[in-house]
């Protein structure tokens, strides 16, 4: 018999097997460690490794933050993008998803900078790759800007787990990982490494769809 | 002795459509008046009409009839912004270019003096007609004697025709059918009823009983046809743009001093245009270095505006990577492009989302004028079957509410690399698996695939054999070898 496949994010304390993965069938809690009401007003870092799925995981908060009607803009670079037909699949409405290019780490936190302080974004994603240096005052700027304009700046980083985040005031660090997969479907999850405003452990739990051709 | 020229591009909404999107002109394609099921087909191109869809009819109905019809719509102001575009490439042939009212496509041009400037006629209209091509255009354009004649032939063929002879231009817009002229479409059929089906027939009617029976439009369009209404051309005359030229009596480095420069001379110049009733589209910065040259750097507000502070800005933010300029400026010259100030729609009652789309906007000017024109954007998904050809990025000038589509099961992304990364080759004896992202990544345990691609063999033939590779570290990688450079590349991973 084929294993039921869940399709709404699914909150668990520790892993579960893969086949016995539940139905859901509710939409996202606000209270919710990945929703945006709960990370609202934070810096956030998403990293991943080698067999990660931050880019996938952070489209959810984009999909979510326009259907609030939050707008949300990509910072990132030219030469390692997001495939638009995947994203468009996700549901994510391209014309009004705004892309900056920036050469290097410092212009994308500068170019951040200026999308935060007009007030007008609900969701800024920072793609920094693996190079994940930056000055102090970067991460700090941006902090302060997501918590004065209640915006979410999504940081995405190239990283080990255990190699630290990208500062002190990131407020949530999230690590993303492929778990398991059956057929078409896999099981993606996102372990709270650091979260300043609950204990750290939490998990979020969801199953995606692969692109065409990989079964 | 006069010469007129008429350059027709017919059907002008549908050909912008087309310009618009040129994978269309394969297929059958229509210029809808609304972008939902009843809007109305105003245009259709030949492929279109042979199966059957006409102007007139829905979209929907068009849709039923011919399941393939791709529709868009055009919107008054992208026909009014291609009619000056027209306009302005016009000039560069002739000083008197006029557009027809009414009927955006049609433009009348001043063709005398023109002999001693470029040898003849023929090779004036030559160049003129060769442009409209490279703009991406079909056009008809006819060099005559009267801009009734010039007109009514463009309008009936297609390509060059310089007419020598008034006469032969009178007995050709005589034989001219009346379908081809923009009459109103009740006139036109009530006259096919009675027999009138050619310009000739139709000037040969009395002009009196003309205007009683068939109203004010076509009284016009007759006197006009008959030689009775001689309208002399009435060009277009650009507006000149705000322009201020500041020569500095010695060579300035400092870039700080250049924006106070900038700052003194924009009050004016806004307050010049406002007058006008405009406000400032873009502003062009020209630096005139000693050794260097020319430099000029083009900044655009996200909406027409006459407020300095915000120019100032976007000055400041363009100016500020560098404190120390390469060479001594010794003139700093602004130019102002105006344009109508953007209407805007009042909201009715005080209710105001959450965030600002249009602070928004503001904010990508300032992205933009930081870090170039060319570094906002959006994706635009194409019809294409290479991965780097399924997309566009297109400039972003104006934010738009969002509306995402609902979706059954949430999919994975990928990581694309538009300009694929080279692999190393591929060894014939691999005894510890095949490492195609070296050691750390361990060998690849599992290959899915082949997904063939392949195309553009008339000229630039592709081939490539896609595969998803996993590594034993659980990288999903997307990967092609492509047989005519015969090696493997990187197109991103499942991330």
């Amino acid at each position: 018999m084929k294993a039921n496949w869940g399709q709404q994010p699914n909150f668990q304390p520790e892993k579960a097997p893969l086949r016995e993965e539940p139905r859901n069938s509710v939409a996202v809690p606000s209270f919710a460690p990945w929703s945006l009401p709960s990370l609202e007003g934070r810096l956030v870092e998403i990293s991943g490794d080698v067999a990660g799925a931050p880019l996938t995981l952070v489209f959810r908060l984009v999909l979510e933050a326009q259907r609030r009607g939050e707008p949300a803009a990509w910072v990132g670079r030219r030469d390692s993008i997001f495939y638009p037909p995947d994203v468009a699949e996700a549901g994510i409405d391209l014309a009004a998803f705004p892309v900056v290019w920036t050469p290097d780490a410092i212009r994308a936190a500068e170019a951040a900078d200026l999308l935060l302080r007009s007030g007008a974004f609900g969701l800024v994603v920072v793609d920094f790759g693996a190079a994940s240096r930056l000055p102090m005052h970067a991460p700090n700027r941006l902090a302060a800007l997501a918590q004065k304009h209640t915006a979410v700046v999504a940081c995405l980083t190239e990283k080990d787990a255990e190699r630290p985040s990208l500062g002190a005031l990131v407020s949530v660090r999230a690590h993303a990982a492929r778990e398991e997969r059956l057929d078409d479907r896999f099981r993606c999850a996102l372990r709270f490494v650091k979260d300043k405003r609950r204990a750290p452990g939490a998990r979020h739990v969801e199953i995606f769809r692969g692109p065409d051709g990989l079964h | 002795m006069d010469r007129t020229a008429c350059i027709d591009l017919p059907a002008f909404p549908l050909q912008l459509l087309l310009r618009r999107e040129p994978e269309w002109r394969q297929h059958p394609a229509a210029v809808v008046a609304e972008d939902r099921p009843q809007g109305k087909i105003l245009w259709v191109n030949e492929k279109a009409r042979v199966g059957g869809v006409l102007p007139g009819m829905r979209y929907a109905a068009a849709q039923a009839l011919f399941p393939a019809l791709r529709a868009g719509v055009v919107p008054p102001s992208e026909i009014d912004a291609a009619v000056a575009e027209g306009c302005e490439r016009l000039r560069q042939f002739t000083p008197f270019v006029e557009p027809a009212e009414g009927e955006p496509g049609v433009f009348w041009l001043d063709a005398r003096g023109l002999i001693p400037l470029w040898g003849s006629l023929d090779a004036w209209a030559a160049q003129v007609h060769t442009d409209a091509v490279r703009a991406g255009f079909v056009a008809s354009l006819v060099v005559g004697f009267s801009r009734f004649g010039a007109y009514a032939i463009a309008r009936s063929r297609r390509g060059i025709l310089v007419l020598n002879d008034a006469r032969a231009e009178r007995d050709g817009a005589r034989a001219v059918r009346l379908d081809r002229l923009a009459l109103p479409p009740t006139a036109r059929d009530s006259l096919a009823k009675l027999g009138v089906r050619t310009v000739g027939e139709f000037v040969d009617l009395p002009l009196e009983g003309v205007g009683t029976r068939f109203g004010a439009e076509v009284h016009r369009m007759h006197r006009f046809a008959s030689g009775s209404l001689a309208v002399p051309l009435q060009p277009d005359r650009p507006a000149e743009p705000e322009q201020v030229r500041v020569i500095l009596d010695h060579p300035e480095f400092q870039a700080g001093s250049i924006e106070a420069i900038v700052a003194e001379k924009l009050d004016p110049m806004l307050t010049a245009i406002g007058k006008k009733g405009r406000a400032l589209g873009e502003l062009q910065l020209v630096l005139r270095f000693e050794r260097l040259g020319d430099h000029v750097e083009s900044l655009k507000p996200a909406a027409p505006t006459l407020d300095p502070k915000l120019v100032m800005e976007l000055v400041r933010l363009r100016l500020q990577a560098v404190r120390t300029l390469p060479d001594g400026v010794m003139e700093v010259i602004l130019v102002a492009r105006e344009t109508d100030p953007t209407p805007r729609q009042e909201r009715l009652f005080a209710v105001r989302g959450r965030r600002d789309l249009a602070a928004a906007s503001r904010a990508l000017a300032r992205v933009r004028a930081k870090l170039g024109d060319d570094a906002v954007v959006r994706a635009v998904p194409k019809d294409a079957h290479l991965p780097e050809a399924k997309v566009a990025w297109e400039p972003v000038t104006d934010l738009v509410e969002a509306n995402p589509r609902p979706v059954d099961e949430p999919h994975l992304v990928r990581r694309f690399h538009p300009n694929p990364v080279p692999l190393p080759p591929r060894e014939r004896h691999e005894p510890d698996g095949w490492m195609l992202r070296g050691l750390e990544q361990g060998p690849v345990m599992r290959v899915l695939g082949p997904y063939v691609v392949s195309g553009d063999w008339w000229s630039n033939p592709v081939h490539r054999d896609y595969h998803f590779a996993e590594t034993k570290k659980g990288e999903l990688l997307w990967v092609y070898f492509d047989r005519e450079a015969r090696r493997w590349f990187l197109q991103g991973r499942v991330e």
